[in-house]
């Protein structure tokens, strides 16, 4: 999981390059590189630490020449230290590879390889990559079939870029699995693990699929097929995101920036059109059985969107995680399965989908990035667009999806006759205000939970609670807590409580409870409770509550007091609450909130 | 890009230390508020300052000069009444000229990092008027306001409903383009104006301060604001003429200028402050967050907590002075208590302008004006305030007439 880009132009392109790297840095941060080719030479440049210590290092940025690739790397195979990151030169150092993902036949390359003379500078699966091409370039001396028979040496899933004295003008990149993309811009061309790598020079793109090479050129480009050398023709798209959605404005981290955009995104969500998620609820309506699978924030996805369909439109759709999948999903052509994911490139739900699709299952999804692996490889697909989402840890592309799947809920619903048409109205103008609803609790309460997250910074334990359609709430929100904060935050359903882990409870260990408005009484009346409960044992319990809970207000220890809202939006509204409450914690303890410590953007890697 | 900093104001309720002072001179951690916003303008690159004063100009002046000490270009505005924001900002257009935009200070804000430069980075990325947000403690002495999903501010609450909503509030620094001046000429000078009319037009551009921020409104927000900066320590640093004398204890970051004297058996423990020339007894306790001006002197045996001495204070022998400010020129009489907390640990209330002000801190020790002579063994109740050149007699339980 990391990120590779490379730039062919006719002017000096060490400094986009330089900034394109910076724009990946999401996907992985504990080193990175550039290699850029100058006067018959290859100079490379690289160390570890994040894109602008390296470049204070290194001087990345002071490198000169019109061809180059650079890597943020995520360490998967060898530690992080200068000698693993990339670029990698060949022995030569004739080639330079950038590589991501894993090359899984490497150790049988690098024996045959060592024995044959070549010395390896790294611990990394990726070098081998340089030293084949090195090798079947000796034996005839063609820049473009020394990569591809290379190419037919290497097993896994990849995607690796290179560039060689031989062919000054000249970028080989290649996929399998992982993701890359072209961006073509005027007289000059770029590639990238995702279109973050380019948005800032050109937003028309091309994506590259498996077991396909491109070699491209300032002026033009050909993909072609690794297996049989045959051209290829590629459809060209647009991207529609703005680069200012990238930029952070006035914020100080992304994670805000994408917590407050969440009102546009909601609205974004709405304006899908409805076609599209008819389509959506018609192939669930006509599946036996279909999976709602995730994994990380998007199984929690899953498992609200588990709820949604049981409660709205009396169907039990399994949310079953990414994984897992393989292990418990029963399959068959008349099954279905829909995924959610941010990237479209989660190599555990790529997984899955493979696995469903080798029993003829009909494979739906719900992706934010466009031109991403999942969005092609699905029968169906909805684009969120919900735009870059910068910040490692999901926010505002979470609860897009969370709005997307409601408005198939309510369409399966509406399609089972499950829901008249008076309340398919009611709902959906309770979705129309909420965005609103949020701008507003966003503002009003920021200082409240920021007063919350500094009184309670000293706590290293929490259990969050919810039932019901709260439940997964609760436990998307411990995940928000432990990725931003490092803290321990355990969701969990109330009803667990008394069947072990009162047993924990103490005055170190805090709660947080996602109280549900007072007429969910069912709801309500379980969550008092279970807060009860832990009073009675001399826990803390803080809560998010609607106005007019005087019971909740009695008990709790700390509240946050949100205004009369729909049923329907209310359980949201208290996860963005709890988006906050993570963020503002985060920034007392001083964590780097946007690249929390061992955490990388897409996880592209098994 | 010139700055204008507002410093004109008289604050009534930071009495007693406004009775002599303007509040930009009031010293936090050591240095003045108006020294610490000069050298946080400079390291951004804002040399050209104008400063609009007023109430106790003398004292900035003879300070600050023309700012050659402090590497920067002053010029001074005298606002002869003090009729707001927009009236002191028009009285500046002359010098500014056709400068634009400029960069708009509230002289009374302190932040611990530099504020400035999140605000030149936002309008250089924007290149839009923007208002610096943050969240302070309680809202309810500012203006509230709405964000949206660009950042930019939709909505401004002047008078918020306290206690219900905690919005990001205005910072106190602005950047401005010179369209100001026509909308305070259209708005007569009423700044409050101006800003709805730049929301209702653009929108201003918000850039967030989550660091730490305070407007110095109260008393005990000193102390706050004192804290906050003491925390910025990261390492000891004592002087090369400081002179300790046999057993000296220090812990922590712990500042201790030129020409300072420590007896013996003196524990310091840091984060803590001793000015220049000053003198600290035997067996002092110099606790946490103790903030000694120049030329203060520490009797035998006394403790110090969290306490900002604004200099030539002397504190007698077996004296206690916690959570307390103290101005300056002031002698508290041997045996001095500052009691600093109620019986109940309730919090402290305190009298301001005739009305109690809930201070919703447990400990709150006096507040004791510049030239105060205070006898020996008073004992001082939580939240007392002695106004400047007060004279309280020793307190006495026998005389010589017996």
């Amino acid at each position: 999981m990391c990120g590779i880009s490379g730039i062919v132009s006719s002017e000096n392109i060490a400094k986009d390059l330089f900034s394109s790297i910076r724009n990946l840095e999401y996907r992985g941060y504990d080193s990175c590189g550039l290699a850029v080719y100058a006067e018959g030479k290859i100079q490379l440049r690289k160390n570890t630490g994040e894109v602008d210590e390296v470049n204070k290092k290194e001087r990345l940025t002071q490198l000169v020449g019109n061809l180059g690739i650079a890597h943020t790397r995520w360490a998967t195979h060898g530690g992080v230290t200068k000698e693993n990151s990339h670029p990698h030169f060949s022995a030569n150092m004739e080639f330079a590879i950038v590589h991501n993902g894993i090359f899984s036949n490497y150790q049988k390359l690098k024996s045959e390889l060592s024995a044959e003379g070549f010395e390896f500078r790294s611990m990394t699966d990726s070098e081998v990559f340089a030293h084949l091409v090195e090798r079947a370039y000796a034996q005839s001396p063609n820049v473009e079939n020394a990569f591809v028979s290379s190419l037919l040496q290497v097993e896994g899933a990849f995607a690796t870029a290179m560039i060689s004295i031989h062919e000054p003008d000249l970028l080989f990149c290649a996929k399998n699995v992982s993701p890359l993309m072209l961006g073509l811009g005027e007289s000059r061309n770029f590639i990238g693990s995702d279109i973050n790598a380019f948005l800032e020079f050109t937003k028309t793109a091309v994506t590259l699929d498996d077991g396909e090479y491109a070699i491209v050129g300032k002026q033009d480009y050909r993909i072609k097929d690794v297996a049989t050398k045959e051209e290829k023709e590629k459809n060209v798209f647009t991207i529609h995101w703005d680069v200012e959605s990238t930029k952070k404005g006035g914020y100080s981290h992304y994670m805000l920036k994408e917590i407050f955009d969440q009102p546009f995104t909601t609205k974004q969500a709405l304006k899908i059109e409805k076609e599209e998620i008819e389509k959506m609820a018609k192939m669930i309506q006509q599946s036996q059985l279909c999976y709602l699978v995730g994994v990380g924030t998007t199984f929690y996805v899953s498992m609200v969107g588990q709820y949604f369909f049981a409660q709205f439109a009396k169907r039990h759709l399994p949310a079953v995680s990414s994984d897992e999948f393989k292990d418990i999903a029963i399959l068959s052509d008349k099954n279905m399965m829909l995924t959610v994911s941010q990237s479209g490139e989660t190599y555990d739900t790529k997984m899955a989908i493979n696995f469903a699709k080798s029993f003829q299952s009909k494979t739906g999804a719900i992706v934010n990035v466009m031109g991403s692996a999942i969005s092609m490889m699905v029968d169906n697909v909805i684009m969120q667009g919900s735009g870059a989402e910068i910040c490692v840890v999901s926010t505002k592309a979470a609860f897009s999806q969370m709005m997307i799947l409601l408005r198939i809920v309510l369409e399966v619903a509406r399609l089972d006759n499950h829901l008249s048409e008076d309340q398919y109205k009611e709902y959906y103008t309770a979705l129309e205000d909420f965005p609103d609803v949020i701008e507003t609790a966003l503002n009003e309460q920021s200082g409240f939970i920021r007063n919350m997250a500094d009184t309670s910074v000293k706590i290293h334990n929490w259990l969050f609670l919810g039932c019901g359609v709260y439940f997964p709430v609760a436990m998307e929100s411990a995940l928000k807590m432990k990725e931003v904060t490092y803290l321990h935050a355990e969701g969990m359903a109330t009803g667990f409580l008394k069947h072990g882990t009162l047993a924990m409870i103490d005055e170190s260990l805090y709660s947080l409870f996602f109280v549900p408005p007072p007429d969910q009484i069912d709801l309500h009346e379980r969550t008092l409770i279970a807060i009860e409960e832990i009073k009675a044992r001399g826990g803390k319990v803080y809560g998010f509550i609607f106005e007019g809970d005087e019971k909740s207000e009695q008990l709790l220890d700390h509240l946050i007091r949100l205004p009369k809202v729909h049923f329907l939006v209310a359980p949201f509204l208290e996860m963005i609450m709890a988006q906050l409450f993570a963020y503002y914690s985060a920034l007392k303890l001083n964590r780097n909130i946007d690249k929390p410590r061992n955490l990388a953007k897409s996880v592209t890697v098994a | 890009m010139k700055a204008v900093i507002l410093a004109a104001n008289q604050s009534e309720r930071l009495s007693p230390f406004t009775e002599t002072r303007p509040k930009p001179m009031i010293r936090i951690a050591g240095k003045y508020i108006l020294e610490t916003t000069i050298e946080f303008l400079r390291e951004v690159g804002v040399r050209d300052i104008l400063l609009v004063v007023n109430y106790k100009q003398d004292m900035i002046q003879d300070y600050f000069s023309y700012g050659d000490r402090f590497g920067v270009n002053i010029e001074y505005v005298f606002q002869e009444s003090v009729e707001g924001i927009g009236h002191a900002l028009k009285l500046c257009q002359p010098i500014l000229g056709s400068d634009s935009p400029l960069l708009l200070v509230y002289g009374d804000v302190l932040a611990d990092g530099n504020i400035f430069r999140e605000a030149m980075k936002t309008h250089y990325e924007t290149g839009e008027d923007l208002a610096v947000v943050t969240l302070p403690q309680s809202s309810e002495e500012f203006g509230n306001v709405y964000l949206d999903h660009e950042m930019k501010i939709r909505r401004l609450i002047e008078k918020p409903h306290a206690g219900h909503t905690a919005n990001y509030v205005f910072a106190g620094v602005f950047v401005l383009s010179s369209e100001i001046f026509q909308a305070l000429e259209k708005y007569q000078n009423n700044m409050e104006q101006c800003y709805q009319a730049l929301i209702q037009q653009n929108g201003l551009q918000a850039t967030l301060w989550e660091k730490g921020w305070i407007d110095i409104i109260y008393p005990w927000h000193i102390l706050e604001a004192n804290k906050m900066m003491m925390n910025l320590l990261q390492e000891a640093r004592i002087h090369h003429t400081v002179v300790m004398k046999g057993q000296v204890h220090i812990e922590g970051p712990v500042i201790v200028e030129e020409n300072v004297t420590i007896e013996s058996g003196t524990i310091l423990k840091g984060p803590c402050f001793i000015g220049r020339n000053s003198y600290i007894g035997n067996n002092a306790l110099i606790r946490e967050y103790s903030v000694l001006g120049p030329d203060s002197v520490i009797g035998y045996g006394s403790e110090l907590k969290n306490s900002v001495l604004f200099g030539a204070t002397t504190i007698g022998r077996l004296s206690f002075v916690g959570d307390s400010v103290v101005g300056e020129n002031v002698k508290l009489g041997s045996g001095t208590t500052t009691v600093n907390h109620l019986t109940d640990f309730s919090f402290v209330e305190y009298n301001v302008e005739k009305r109690m002000v809930n201070t919703r801190l447990k400990k709150i020790g006096s507040f004791i004006g510049d030239d105060v002579t205070v006898g020996a063994r008073q004992t001082l109740a939580p939240g007392t305030s002695v106004g400047s050149g007060k004279i309280i007699p020793d307190y006495l339980t026998l005389s010589s007439q017996l």
